[in-house]
């Protein structure tokens, strides 16, 4: 069955006072994922977001979402939008109930009873049932973050666009947004932009690294954690690895071996070119030295986090 | 997109898109907060509290006819004065503080389109400020006239005159709401909106032949036709030209705060 692509960019630039914030990026986000948007400060991330809902003008390129161009048919994109901004501000003599009625007549006409029955509806996913008819003036930020969910998903929209959605928030209200983006999922694709890498790897299936406004990577999650330097094994082993590191070490499929020492022990990377060999092979080789004891084997997970730092400091913003 | 099944969904993408939304936004927060009710009370007692002192002074043995004329003067020239500088300070933020406080980019982040944003504040603060600072001060001075010169103005050349302190109004509140989509502090807003205001009093001696194309001369002939009910010399030009400016304030608005980045 055919799906439309929700998000995709063609050299879409722009430029502040000479400097470019975002350097001819392309981009594409599949239904009903949930894309991780990431970079460190000043990447570019906020500036396309902006960019994808028409408050501010690209200098080159073009995008489109769900087909419609974000600079022609600014209104379309919006109608299909939900967005929570990274530091969200709303009137501040509305209560929260207000906030999303008037949210909600942005998109729908009517009738009213239908209307205060999904802002009810939003009010209970969000957890602010209790609040509703209090001012927003005096909500704390996890409560005006919760609103800022509730506004953005008001209109049940197809894709959610949330900028650093839990950068402001404790623990338990990261887990309580998280648990909200998982349940939105099935209904509509999360495009988010973060810097807490770990929640990306919690929840997204695809992520797009920025830096300094230029696209670094763009993989599904699971093809990023595998790395880009090819297959290697994690092996921790006690005793003597003389022995055991010259067998290895003599495979014509073994391309790299990194040792640190780990307590008694020591901890190995093996790189490997041919993974079926070293499937077959490698752990009999350790195990073939009866004075070592191999505590751990498995193919090394790497971490976001540690793909990130390569990518980005690869890229030439290391610190 | 997934609707429940009654919901309809607003359709249509022109320039006006959301604009009922944003008026009726704009509306409660003149209306449902103690903002409308402070400026009643602080117009009652700037311009008819002003009114009282002069019917008072002016009704120590002068003649009927003589207290009126001078009430309606005073009411035209030095109510149409506080009330200039009133819609300038009310409406200075409008654009500004949406801007600085963030609330402009949310709002615009949902389909509504910016000529309905900028509209709505025209539209609204406009009606508002001049329903409480023109039309309830009206009612009241019209009692406080009949009370103090014993006279009612004649209807209709009263009406007139109101309507161009109306108009005196709109080219103030187009100007500020213009300059609020240039500059980025209120102070500087309400500075060049008073600074203009303020300029009408020494401008027309230096140059006078600016006076007919600009709005100062409004108020004088405002008051001559209220008073007399005859139309000074030149008078139509300087009541085209201020619809004319404000017309313009309005496009130039519209036009700046669409390129504007947010």
């Amino acid at each position: 069955m055919y799906q439309e692509t929700v998000i995709r960019t063609d050299k879409l630039t722009k430029t502040y006072k000479g400097v470019e914030a975002l350097k001819a990026l392309d981009l594409e986000v599949v239904p009903n994922s949930i894309f991780g948007f990431l970079g460190p400060n000043g990447a570019g991330k906020t500036t396309t977001i902006k960019l994808l809902l028409g408050l501010v003008h690209p200098t080159s390129g073009s995008a489109s979402v769900f087909g419609h161009d974000i600079v022609g048919d600014t209104i379309d994109v919006r109608r299909r939008i939900g967005y929570l901004a990274q530091e969200p501000r709303y009137y501040e003599y509305m209560t929260a109930r207000e906030t999303l009625r008037f949210t909600a007549k942005f998109f729908y006409r009517g009738p009213r009873d239908s209307i205060e029955k999904r802002v009810a509806e939003t009010l209970e996913l969000v957890g602010l049932t209790d609040k509703a008819d209090r001012p927003t003036r005096g909500f704390s930020g996890g409560e005006r973050q919760r609103l800022g969910i509730g506004q953005a998903q008001v209109n049940h929209p197809d894709l959610l666009i949330l900028d650093e959605p839990a950068a402001s928030l404790d623990p338990m209200g990261r887990r309580d947004v998280l648990a909200i983006m998982e349940q939105l999922r099935q209904r509509a694709t999360v495009f988010y932009s973060t810097h807490i890498l770990g929640d990306v790897q919690r929840v997204s299936d695809t992520v797009a690294i920025l830096d300094h406004g230029e696209l670094i990577a763009q993989a599904p999650i699971e093809e990023l954690l595998a790395g880009s330097g090819g297959v290697v094994y994690s092996i921790e082993l006690k005793g003597d690895t003389t022995s055991a590191y010259q067998r290895v070490s003599n495979q014509p499929w073994v391309s790299e071996i990194h040792v640190a020492a780990d307590g008694n022990g020591s901890r190995w990377q093996v790189a490997v070119t041919d993974q079926e060999a070293a499937e077959r092979e490698l752990l009999r080789l350790m195990l073939a030295d009866d004075s070592l004891t191999v505590t751990q084997f498995g193919r090394k997970q790497y971490e976001l986090e540690e793909v990130f730092m390569d990518l980005v400091e690869g890229n030439g913003n290391g610190h | 997109m997934a609707t429940s099944a009654q919901l309809q969904l607003h359709a249509g993408s022109g320039g006006l898109v959301g604009l009922g939304n944003m008026v009726s936004k704009e509306w409660n927060s003149w209306w449902r907060t103690r903002r409308g009710l402070t400026h009643l009370i602080l117009w009652l007692i700037v311009i008819n509290g002003l009114m009282f002192l002069v019917g008072v002074d002016e009704r120590q043995g002068s003649p009927p006819q003589e207290v009126l004329d001078e009430l309606i003067e005073v009411f035209i020239r030095a109510g149409g004065l506080f009330a200039t500088i009133g819609i300038v300070l009310a409406t200075q933020s409008a654009v500004v503080s949406e801007r600085q406080l963030g609330t402009a980019e949310w709002v615009l982040s949902k389909p509504v389109s910016r000529h309905a944003f900028l509209l709505s504040k025209l539209l609204v603060n406009g009606t508002s400020f001049v329903f409480l600072a023109v039309v309830v001060p009206t009612v009241v001075f019209y009692l406080q006239v009949i009370h103090h010169a014993l006279m009612q103005p004649t209807v209709v050349p009263f009406l007139m005159g109101l309507l161009l302190h109306v108009e005196h109004l709109v080219f103030y509140l187009t100007l500020t709401v213009l300059l609020g989509t240039y500059f980025r502090s209120r102070g500087a807003v309400s500075g060049v909106a008073i600074g203009f205001l303020i300029a009408g009093s020494i401008l027309p001696g230096v140059v006078p032949s600016v006076t007919a194309l600009l709005p100062w001369a409004l108020h004088p002939i405002a008051g001559t036709i209220a008073r007399t009910s005859t139309v000074p010399d030149g008078a139509h030009v300087t009541i085209l030209m201020c619809g004319l400016w404000s017309i313009l304030w309005i496009l130039l608005a519209l036009w700046r705060f669409g390129r504007e980045e947010f």
